[in-house]
């Protein structure tokens, strides 16, 4: 069965969408992304849909899901190289990625979620010295 | 014409199926002009309603299109789906409905997406939903030949990966799956309807056997009937004829002229009835096979004198001229003469019936393969095509005013057909309505027995009359000599002793006389005392003194009183001329008494037959005895000794063969000879089990019923010289 690779990169977790998903395929990815979050202790997690040519009310509604799930399991998701078109037909669709951070590309993205993990260390330590 | 192009159709079974529809569509925006940005919002307004399709109907299909032949054209996609129904597609369309799922946002945001939207949807029928977009203005015009080249691109185009080939291929397969199950499913029906089919067949086929049988059996009771009729209708049909023509006879007494009047008419009707029954059984025996042919040679020209004498007759209208034409040369026929003659004859009176006025011809040729063509043509009324099949069949008459002037039983060409075809020939037909018609009868010049006829004829015990010779002596009747050389006289005798059971042989001189007493022994001698030149007392002197001659009584009649010499020189009697016809037959009764009394039996159990009989020979010589039944009739056969019988074959109890058989096994009775007289229709075994045991076998109707009476007796009086020679 055709599954979607998820790479570790250190605390993060990498998801790369590369082929046009059918509806149970995103929800496997759904399933097996937030037991890897679990698995993994990750803390972050970067899904790359530069390959997707269209984003519909499913797709957004799962990546939307993902991210309010990795929230709830101490992660952070940062969706990264939606094609302009993808953008605005989701803005035209009326679909929002509530909870869902975005970035041009996967370095951007990765930055962001160092930031982010760096600014929790912080606000950790912080807490654990004060 | 439709205005739009058809593009493509994609099934929506599998949920790969979504993916490949909005990938499809994606492809075929590209194709058609669409940019980029569209080509997105277009396959996600499709992905959205696929889904749809998919998730809530559990299917359905997608139909890619492009609308109107003229721009501006509009790329369509229409996803119909045959699930449960939209409920509030109202309330979703206009924002007021928040799916939990987001179903509402799918179909809202594809109705954003796209230029056009349509949907329709019914409560457990189904949705369709159409979307639409209309090409930018900088795409070329949809034309045939671009979407020939979409199309065979489309199917160039290869999946990229193995999954989405194998995904077409499913398509594909899944596509051909459905046809064969359709295909299937014809076929089944195809099969069961040829089952049913073949059932009725199966059962039409034993309905047919069944009517076949029936048909069959139908077919045999009638021939029984007309058989069985031979007898039960002719019985009765013959005593009216023999009663009538008793009473015609005058042999009761004299008629008034209505009551003459009124028998001849029952005479002519039971005369038609007869003529009727008789085509019946003519047609009732060929059937059976119970006709013979008796072939003999014969000439056309003789046929057909005979012919000309035959209708002279019956042809009576003098507008119509019978032409008989002889042939130019000579025709010699191996067949049945009778037969022949019979068809022709039939032929001819069915021309003469119809035909008002014109000509009726008959001629005689040779046809192919050595057969013999007779022609009859009249100019007369003709029958309508529709019926010239139709009038070979028995009974049938052509139902037209003018055919229905001339009725006749409808037998005729019945019978002649079956003749000519027992001839080994045929009887055809061609008739022009108003001008004519003309019946062809073509029989082989030679006729071919077939191998499964029986050559065994057997003749009928039908005598011919042998009339016109002097004193021919009637063994039914008791001779008288009557010497007298007065003609006038000798008619008066004549008259006196007609129908009395006397027969009165005439003498004019001494030498005839005594010829005559050698010849025939009368039983009595009426002597005319006064001859010219012979003395007639010699005679009666010599008449007594001979051996020969001296126990014949004579009774001498003269116009002289010579009583007591007369009965001194041995006269039984002597009268005065003229002498009275009683007191004559009472004299000539009185010697009868002197000779043995010979008699007749009847078996009958008919009454009337056997009146009929006992009338007929009242006036012979014998005594008539009668038996209703055969075992009465062999006991009176043993005490009596009769000198004849006639037995009828149908009787209660005993039948006639039985009966026959005893009276010729029983030593008392074995040399009575016995006459069968009958109206059964004979079968040839029947026929021939008779002619060993019985002396003749009569049919009462084989000759014209009225003859019967005669043909009795010269039945009787052959058997009564055969048996005196024997």
């Amino acid at each position: 069965m055709e599954r979607i690779p998820i790479l570790k990169m250190g605390k993060f977790l990498l998801v790369s969408i590369q082929v046009d998903m059918h509806d149970r395929l995103a929800l496997t990815l759904q399933d097996e992304l937030t037991a890897r979050i679990v698995e993994e202790n990750a803390k972050g997690v970067l899904i790359d849909i530069s390959a997707l040519e269209m984003v519909d009310s499913f797709i957004g509604r799962m990546l939307a899901n993902i991210a309010t799930m990795a929230r709830i399991l101490d992660a952070e998701t940062v969706v990264v190289g939606m094609q302009p078109e993808v953008a605005i037909t989701m803005v035209e669709l009326g679909l929002s990625l509530p909870g869902v951070r975005t970035a041009l590309n996967i370095e951007k993205g990765m930055e962001i979620l160092n930031s982010l993990l760096q600014s929790e260390t912080q606000d950790g330590t912080e807490g654990s010295e004060t | 014409m439709e205005n739009r192009y058809s593009l493509l159709r994609i099934e929506i079974r599998y949920e790969h199926d979504v993916v490949l529809c909005r990938q499809r569509s994606r492809i075929l925006a590209e194709l058609l002009g669409f940019d980029s940005m569209d080509q997105t919002r277009i396959s996600t307004a499709v992905s959205e309603i696929a889904r749809n399709a998919f998730v809530y109907a559990r299917g359905g299909e997608v139909l890619y299109s492009v609308e109107g032949k003229e721009k501006p054209q509009e790329y369509r996609i229409e996803i119909r789906d045959s699930g449960p129904g939209i409920p509030n597609v109202k309330d979703i369309l206009e924002g007021r409905f928040y799916s939990s799922t987001g179903m509402g946002v799918g179909l809202r945001g594809a109705q954003k997406l796209m230029d056009t939207f349509q949907i329709t949807t019914e409560l457990g029928k189904g949705t369709t939903v159409t979307l639409g977009k209309y090409l930018p203005p900088s795409a070329p015009q949809v034309t045939p030949e671009l979407i020939h080249r979409i199309v065979l691109e489309l199917s160039h185009k290869r999946p990229q990966d193995p999954f989405e080939e194998i995904q077409q291929q499913n398509q594909e397969l899944v596509r051909a799956m459905a046809e064969l199950k359709i295909r299937q499913e014809q076929l089944e029906q195809l099969n069961r309807e040829l089952v049913d089919t073949n059932r009725g067949v199966v059962a039409l086929y034993t309905e047919l056997e069944e009517k076949a049988a029936s048909l069959k059996s139908a077919n045999e009771v009638k021939t029984r009937f007309l058989s069985n009729m031979s007898h039960e209708f002719r019985t009765p049909l013959n005593s009216i004829l023999a009663l009538t023509q008793i009473l015609l006879d005058r042999l009761d007494g004299d008629l008034t002229q209505e009551q003459e009047k009124q028998i001849f008419y029952i005479r002519k009707a039971a005369e038609t009835l007869s003529e009727l029954i008789n085509d019946l059984l003519d047609l009732a025996k060929i059937e059976a096979g119970k006709t013979t042919v008796q072939v003999e040679e014969f000439q056309v020209s003789d046929l057909f004198s005979a012919l000309r004498g035959m209708l002279k007759p019956i042809h009576l209208n003098p507008t119509v001229s019978l032409v008989i034409e002889d042939p130019p040369v000579q025709i010699t026929l191996q067949s049945d003469e009778g037969k022949v003659s019979q068809i022709l004859r039939n032929l001819i009176s069915n021309a003469i019936k119809f035909t008002e006025r014109g000509e009726i011809r008959v001629v005689a040729e040779v046809g192919e393969r050595d057969q013999v063509v007779f022609s009859v043509s009249d100019t007369g009324i003709g029958i309508p095509e529709e019926y010239q099949k139709k009038i070979f069949e028995e009974y049938f008459q052509v139902d037209t005013p003018l055919h229905k002037k001339q009725r006749g039983t409808g037998l005729g060409l019945a019978i002649s057909k079956k003749l000519a075809e027992l001839l080994g020939g045929t009887i055809t037909v061609k008739s022009a309505p108003g001008i004519g018609s003309t019946f062809r009868l073509i029989v082989p010049r030679v006729y071919i027995r077939p191998v499964a006829d029986r050559t065994q004829t057997v003749t009928l015990g039908v005598l011919s009359l042998e009339t016109g010779k002097p004193f021919e002596l009637d063994p039914l009747k008791v001779p008288i000599l009557l010497l007298e050389d007065d003609e006038t006289t000798v008619v008066l005798y004549e008259k006196y002793l007609m129908g009395s059971g006397f027969q009165l042989i005439h003498a004019r001189s001494i030498q005839d006389a005594w010829q005559c007493i050698e010849a025939y022994k009368p039983a009595a001698v009426i002597l005319d005392i006064l001859l010219p030149k012979e003395e007639g007392w010699d005679f009666l002197v010599d008449l007594k003194s001979r051996e020969i001659s001296r126990d014949i009584p004579v009774i001498i009649a003269s116009v002289l009183q010579v009583y007591e010499k007369g009965i001194v020189l041995g006269a039984e009697d002597c009268a005065v001329k003229p002498i009275e016809r009683k007191w004559l037959l009472e004299k000539l009764r009185s010697f009868e008494v002197k000779f043995p009394i010979r008699s007749i039996l009847v078996i009958d159990d008919e009454e009337i037959a056997r009146y009929v009989l006992k009338t007929s020979l009242s006036n012979t010589k014998y005594r008539v005895l009668e038996a209703s039944d055969g075992m009465a009739g062999i006991k009176v056969a043993e005490t009596e000794r009769p000198e004849l019988i006639f037995l009828d074959l149908v009787l209660p109890g005993m039948d006639g063969f039985e009966t026959l058989e005893r009276l010729k096994s029983s030593p008392a009775t074995k040399d009575i000879p016995v006459i069968i007289l009958t109206s059964k229709l004979l079968t040839m075994e029947e026929k021939i089990r008779l002619s060993e045991r019985a002396s003749d076998v009569l049919s009462k109707s084989a000759p014209p019923a009225d003859r019967i009476l005669k043909i009795v007796q010269d039945t009787l009086a052959r058997i009564v010289q055969q048996g005196g020679s024997a």
